[in-house]
């Protein structure tokens, strides 16, 4: 079934790692851009070359910050939606949201819009590290906003955290943890901090402003934030992604097994019927309708997807649809040599990376690649 | 004026980049023999790589008209080689001449190769014209260099022309100086057919070329000719000469230099030095002077991509069409797979050779470390001429291993004179002499093992004084060595392609420099990673690759897969460049690397 993302391209303010598409212009910019983005979802069966009224079961409202959008216009858009597919009623519909954003007013609008699961960036319970990140919010309001949520009714919540902050060490993380899990946190998101070209963060490291924690203290800290949510029973489904039973993003999910999804919105990705595309990451050209591209995928690429998606999530690859495209991935030897160090599994007819491998899947998928 | 008497054979023989190209530019731009509008500098040097590296690689020979003195001459410039690599290549090409231009640069002075080249000219009973060049420089001395000129080489410079070739000042001096100072040939075109090849190349349509001058008689299209040495009878299908570029002129007589074509299919049939006559009426001795070139130094040779071995094959093939001197025999290696020994002249000869198959071939190729021939006397009485250290016999059964060792001459200023003993003492050399030529200069003579040279030695030598040293050498026999093999074990299992000979005073710090070199280029692999370097069995270094923990592509944001599958396509290109040796994964670059074991790293 068919996923549908929604961008919200704004943000109060932009946090020192980000090198998404976010600006700071929502004050003037806000209407304007949810016309459009209404036009486009009105638009979307000619642009996609599909039938109108598909059946929708995950909705992703994400950013940038969500959450700093007027109520009124996350109902326009969930509106749009509605009018132009059909909604299922289990339809997972998430929203992205900023701990300082959000009131108990705005969560019981949401959970009336019929939202159903929210994902909030907490990034971390430490008061410095929030602040080194730029972000807005401190300890106590994160949480603040999650007791809210449950308040508001929201059972399905995820936090999104990032590893490798200066200062932070396995205890400090373990006891965010157990605070988040304990205010009823049931998906955690946990990211490693990146360097991405550009940001403010690339700046500091590079001038020697800052020190990060090397990649071997980080993934220290990976692997015991993933031991320590297994024992609490979160089953790592994805690389970065840890969920209780019945909670694992359906949305997400659906990137890593090859589903259709539309991306609506600036700079936002589509993949139908094999085909894959974007928006562009700019107003003017959005709004004309153009796009940065569209790439009809060729068997070679959709195998090295396969195999890249598969083998990152607990979802797996399957060997028959491999042999399909023309790829007997059987007949690689580093296969036989991976399962026989089980690093790999096979049951039946499709291959798992062994959890305890994600950290170097990369590495894994290169080489089954064909 | 009788014919030949107005011929004028010369070369131009230099120091690297002294300007041997440029000064050919213009005496064949002044002699009108090219329009100026034809001319790309350096009109004689043929491949990109020789206009790059600013050297000459093959020889040509340009035939220009000169008028003087109400006279037509005939010049026959022969471009040579200014390196040692080439050297015999020079003396055959010397061989054809009866005068050489000795350029030497205005500034510079005179350098260990302008001595050498200039024996080698002298050797060979060539009159010998000295010319100083890029008296443009506002560094040039040349009444300096004129003295110096006469104090090292011991020939009268006084009068020597003074010019630059770049803009062109006093070349008609040079000119003139070409008739007045170097003799006519002498030769009888009527006698018995006398050729040397000084020179061949490929072409292919006409097959082999071989480059001649001929000493006596006459040679037309339709001729039965001779190979002395090789005895092939081949019909001359076409005569010529070059200006530069070759033009049919149907016959060549005494004292002219030309090229001859015959259907030559290979190239290996046509030997410089080799001497031409008629089949069936023949000389009875041929020109002194032949010899078989040997290559000295050596190295594999294979494709980076296991699966280009035999487009690896079809370039060397195409490249030996050319250069008769290039050996090559199949080789296997159990890290390397599929590849090819190949034999060189010496080093230059190695890099332009390797850098032509990755150039002209599009191939990405790994070499690893040049070597040498060592002579193995086994306890058996049996002597084994070895150049890959994997086919080394174990320590037991060798009674002594030789080494080829060269007589190295360093010219250098004296404030280096220390780094330079440094350096050869560090190289095993033994101290021959020192000589002052002048207060600028001093001549630094050692005896030094080949297997060191090719090792980093020009490099370490360059930077030990600032580049202001040259350095010739020639072969001076074997002499016994305490020599070892250090193998390299990666998890384990030891990696032929990584292997080499080492003196054993050496072994130790060598091993230490490879293995901790190896740590750095390998990347982390899944498992822990030990490498030792071993002599025999015995462990004499060991570091440690320790588990890779992180290699995540970058989360993909909003459903964009596309970028992550660029960046996964982009590093399975890398991948190809990876060599796996039994569980362990080595980039190329690893192969290389015992090449360069630089001072720094010691």
């Amino acid at each position: 079934m068919l996923g549908i993302y929604v961008h919200v391209p704004f943000c109060e303010r932009k946090c020192i790692y980000c090198a998404f598409s976010s600006f700071m212009n929502k004050d003037t910019e806000e209407e304007n851009y949810i016309r459009y983005l209404i036009k486009e979802i009105e638009n979307s069966y000619k642009t996609y070359n599909i039938e109108k009224k598909q059946n929708v079961d995950t909705i992703y409202i994400g950013g940038g910050t969500p959450s700093i959008l007027k109520v009124e216009n996350v109902k326009k858009i969930l509106v749009a939606i509605q009018n132009n597919f059909n909604v299922t009623k289990d339809c997972e519909i998430t929203i992205e949201c900023n701990p300082n954003s959000v009131d108990y007013e705005k969560l019981k609008s949401y959970k009336k819009l019929g939202i159903n699961r929210i994902s909030f960036g907490i990034q971390s319970l430490n008061d410095e590290d929030l602040k080194f990140l730029n972000r807005l919010h401190n300890k106590n309001q994160a949480i603040e906003s999650i007791r809210m949520a449950k308040k508001a009714g929201f059972e399905n919540i995820s936090a999104d955290l990032l590893i490798g902050i200066p200062n932070q060490t396995v205890n400090s993380f373990t006891e965010q943890l157990k605070k988040l899990i304990e205010l009823g946190v049931k998906h955690f998101s946990c990211y490693m901090l990146q360097i991405e070209n550009g940001t403010p963060l690339e700046n500091m490291v590079k001038k020697h402003q800052i020190i990060l924690p090397t990649d071997d203290q980080s993934v220290e800290i990976y692997n015991n934030c993933a031991t320590f949510l297994k024992k609490l029973g979160f089953n790592r489904y994805e690389v970065s992604n840890f969920a209780l039973d019945g909670v694992e993003s359906k949305h997400n999910s659906k990137y890593w097994v090859g589903e259709d999804y539309i991306g609506f919105g600036l700079s936002a990705h589509s993949y139908i019927n094999k085909i894959r595309s974007a928006n562009p990451n700019n107003f003017e050209k959005y709004y004309k309708g153009e796009k940065t591209f569209t790439e009809k995928l060729s068997k070679e690429e959709l195998i090295e997807e396969h195999i890249m998606l598969g083998l990152r999530c607990k979802y797996g690859v399957d060997i028959e649809y491999l042999k399909n495209l023309g790829y007997n991935i059987e007949e690689n030897e580093n296969l036989t040599d991976f399962i026989d160090k089980n690093i790999i599994k096979k049951d039946k007819q499709r291959l798992f990376l062994n959890p305890d491998f994600y950290g170097v899947n990369n590495y894994i998928i290169l080489k089954l690649l064909p | 004026m009788e014919r030949i008497k107005k011929i004028r054979n010369f070369c131009i023989v230099a120091y690297i980049d002294h300007g041997n190209s440029t000064l050919a530019d213009r005496l064949i731009e002044k002699t009108g023999t090219l329009a100026k509008r034809d001319m790309q500098e350096q009109v004689l040097d043929n491949m990109d790589l020789e206009r790059e590296k600013g050297i000459t690689i093959k020889l040509t020979p340009t035939r220009m008209n000169y008028h003087y003195n109400g006279e037509d001459y005939e010049f026959n410039l022969i471009d040579t080689p200014g390196h040692v690599d080439f050297t015999y290549e020079v003396s055959r090409s010397l061989a054809a001449c009866e005068g050489a231009i000795l350029i030497v640069d205005a500034s510079q002075g005179v350098e260990a190769q302008t001595l050498a080249n200039a024996y080698l000219a002298i050797d060979n009973n060539l009159d010998i014209l000295p010319v100083i060049n890029k008296i443009d420089l506002p560094s040039a001395r040349p009444e300096e260099v004129k003295k110096e000129i006469e104090d090292v080489v011991g020939i009268p410079a006084m009068h020597a022309p003074c010019i630059s070739a770049k803009d062109g000042t006093n070349i008609d001096q040079v000119l003139e100086m070409i008739v007045k100072e170097f003799p006519a040939p002498k030769g009888d075109e009527n006698a018995k057919l006398k050729c040397l090849i000084f020179d061949s190349y490929y072409d292919n349509f006409k097959g082999a070329i071989c480059l001649i001058r001929v000493f006596d008689g006459t040679i037309k299209v339709g001729d039965k000719i001779k190979m002395m040495q090789t005895g092939k009878v081949y019909d001359v299908t076409e005569v010529g000469i070059f200006v530069p570029n070759e033009k049919p002129i149907g016959q060549l007589k005494a004292g002219d230099v030309g090229y001859i074509a015959g259907s030559i299919k290979n190239i290996a049939d046509v030997e410089v030095g080799d001497t031409i006559t008629h089949a069936d009426d023949p000389i009875s001795q041929p020109l002194p002077g032949y010899k078989k070139v040997q290559p000295v130094v050596f190295c594999g040779v294979f494709p980076v991509d296991g699966a280009k071995y035999n487009e690896l094959k079809d370039a060397l093939e195409k490249l030996k069409l050319n250069d008769a001197s290039l050996d090559f025999m199949p080789e296997v290696s159990q890290a390397l797979g599929f590849g090819f020994r190949c034999g060189f002249l010496g080093l230059l000869h190695l890099e332009i050779i390797t850098e032509r198959i990755e150039r002209e071939f599009n191939l990405d190729i790994i070499t690893t470390a040049p070597s040498v021939y060592y002579h193995v006397y086994k306890t058996n009485g049996e002597m084994l001429e070895i150049s890959n250290p994997s086919a080394l016999p174990s320590p037991v059964e060798i009674e002594r291993i030789e080494e080829p060792v060269v007589k190295a001459s360093i010219f250098t200023p004296p404030e280096y004179v220390g780094a330079i003993m440094e350096l050869c003492q560090d190289k095993r050399g033994i101290y021959k002499d020192l000589t002052y030529l002048d207060t600028s200069r001093v001549r630094v003579n050692y005896i030094l093992p080949l297997g060191e040279i090719v090792f980093d030695f020009f490099d370490s030598l360059k930077s030990r004084t600032k580049g202001y040293a040259s350095f010739d050498y020639e072969l001076a026999g074997y002499q016994p060595s305490d020599l070892v093999k250090v193998d390299i074990l990666l998890n384990g299992e030891k990696c032929d392609a990584l292997s080499i000979i080492v003196h054993k005073d050496k072994a130790y710090s060598r091993g230490r420099i490879l293995t901790e070199k190896l740590k750095k280029i390998i990347p982390r692999q899944l498992f822990e990673v030990p490498i030792q370097a071993a002599i025999g069995t015995k462990v004499i270094a060991r570091e440690t690759i320790s588990a890779m923990r992180k290699d995540v592509l970058a989360k993909c944001y909003g459903g964009d897969i596309s970028r992550k599958r660029k960046l996964l396509e982009k590093q399975k290109e890398g991948k190809k460049r990876m060599r796996k040796i039994g569980s362990v994964e080595i980039p190329s670059e690893a192969f290389m690397s015992i090449l360069k074991l630089d001072d720094e790293d010691k």
